[in-house]
């Protein structure tokens, strides 16, 4: 196994670490090699690149990208800096973007989710049907049932604080926002009148309230 | 050291949730440290009748795959401190889990309780295999009915090819009054057929169903299921109690005067 072309992801993009030892010419093959063999992974992906273990020149660079594009089907939108600071930077970016994005964007659902179904999405998600007892949803945004939420909601899964819960019909067995649980009452509070309420986290506790113009505006997406 | 019982039917619908829930319930009103285990996976019901659902944050299935310990999957009682509850995964199937993994799991739980109570599914396959697994000790529900026999006793079957120590049968939802118009089998008439021995007879009962929809076992309350209940749970202790007499009439006298004569 040759270990001079590592190539390592995380949710930011992915990294090549390269050995400083092999001279280019032979660096290039390898690095060929390499991306020839998960080709397939990276099918029309988009993303980031980073290189690291070896000082690389602008030109060196960019035969590199040539290389990386000739054998695999992917798109290097940039290259990030091995500078801590830019990269912190961009970091901070990316998830402020894709929190933004799970919450801001958001997308429909229709059906009755039954015991046992699980959902989950990278965004918002609007329900336009119930959700029953034992089914269970869960977004890194918020969640909206256009119907009962007799089940289990999980908003803001990657830990958004601000997500929230609105249900026309809110009698869940458990609520989740972050990293906080409320479960229902024992005894079941008899509501004749149904009320679409909304669930949402203040001070570590959740709290379940009519919707209302003021409540509305409190929002904060 | 705990022993693991397990309660099976073979046949769905005829009280084995109820049943676990009130022996469980009942065990843990006789001192005892109880955990009871929903094997039921994909179709998990213990935890709606013990009234425990809406505390259910982990689940078997995840104390298996060693995403979580037993301890944060246990679930405590509502009114007993030490009666405790495993439940089941809802979004998974009998195929989650293996025979050896409950045994492992059950023989983790010995240690620090008396009863291990496994709630089988209904069937005779991958769920079944996997609740009788770890198990010393099987309770057989059936009710009077000859399906529901015919099913008992091929799990009567299927344990002893299983090697499992002690079989016992409760005969739940017998209606006395049918019985004695010869309309209904009475739990004599299942005994001679099952060739086991009884350890319970529980009249049907109205109250039951009210106590399943609330999630509140009835074990120990003045009802007639709720005596016959308790007795099983003393006998599964090793005392020795008298077979209720379910003749006595609930009716409206017996309510009015308050004395309902005691066998």
């Amino acid at each position: 196994m040759n270990n001079s072309v590592i190539i390592k992801g995380n949710k930011y993009g992915i990294i090549v670490v390269l050995s400083p030892e092999v001279p280019f010419e032979e660096l290039k093959l390898l690095i060929a090699e390499k991306f020839k063999e998960s080709s397939k992974f990276f099918e029309n992906a988009k993303m980031a690149i980073s290189f690291e273990g070896r000082k690389l020149t602008n030109e060196e660079q960019r035969e590199i990208l040539d290389v990386i594009s000739e054998n695999a089907d992917m798109h290097i939108v940039c290259i990030m800096d091995n500078d801590t600071e830019m990269q912190e930077k961009f970091h901070k970016t990316l998830d402020q973007k894709l929190m933004d994005l799970s919450n801001n964007t958001g997308q429909f659902y229709k059906g009755i989710l039954r015991s046992g179904a699980s959902l989950e999405f990278e965004t918002s998600v609007i329900i336009i049907g119930d959700v029953n007892h034992g089914a269970r949803v869960v977004s890194k945004g918020n969640i909206i049932v256009l119907g009962a939420l007799k089940g289990t909601a999980f908003a803001g899964a990657t830990g958004n604080t601000n997500a929230f819960v609105v249900a026309l019909d809110m009698s869940p067995t458990q609520i989740r926002i972050a990293d906080t649980i409320a479960r229902a009452p024992d005894k079941p509070v008899k509501d004749d009148l149904k009320e679409t309420k909304i669930a949402f986290l203040e001070d570590g506790n959740i709290y379940i309230e009519t919707l209302n113009k003021n409540i509305l505006q409190d929002i904060n997406l | 050291m705990g022993e693991v019982i397990v309660v099976t039917s073979g046949k769905g619908g005829v009280g084995k949730t109820t049943t676990t829930a009130n022996v469980g319930t009942g065990l843990a009103m006789l001192d005892k440290k109880v955990v009871l285990i929903d094997t039921d996976i994909g179709l998990r019901n213990l935890d709606v009748v013990m009234g425990l659902e809406n505390r259910i944050v982990y689940n078997l299935v995840d104390v298996i795959e060693g995403s979580c310990r037993i301890r944060n999957a246990l679930i405590k009682d509502k009114r007993y401190p030490n009666l405790y509850l495993l439940p089941s995964a809802q979004t998974r199937d009998k195929n989650a889990v293996t025979p050896e993994q409950m045994q492992k799991l059950a023989d983790e739980l010995r240690d620090e309780f008396d009863y291990i109570l496994m709630d089988c599914p209904a069937g005779i396959e991958q769920g079944f295999k996997n609740a009788i697994a770890g198990a010393d000790r099987a309770l057989v529900v059936t009710t009077p009915e000859v399906s529901a026999v015919r099913d008992a006793d091929r799990i009567i079957g299927l344990l002893e090819a299983n090697e499992m120590k002690q079989t016992h049968l409760i005969v739940n939802r017998i209606r006395m009054d049918m019985v004695k118009r010869g309309d209904m089998m009475s739990s004599d008439d299942v005994c001679e057929i099952l060739a086991v021995d009884l350890i319970g007879i529980v009249p049907d009962d109205e109250n039951i169903v009210i106590s399943t929809n609330q999630g509140e076992p009835l074990v120990g309350s003045d009802s007639l299921a709720g005596k016959a209940y308790m007795n099983i749970c003393k006998r599964v202790i090793g005392e020795e109690v008298p077979f209720l007499n379910l003749e006595e009439k609930q009716g409206i006298f017996g309510k009015l005067f308050g004395k309902r004569k005691k066998n």
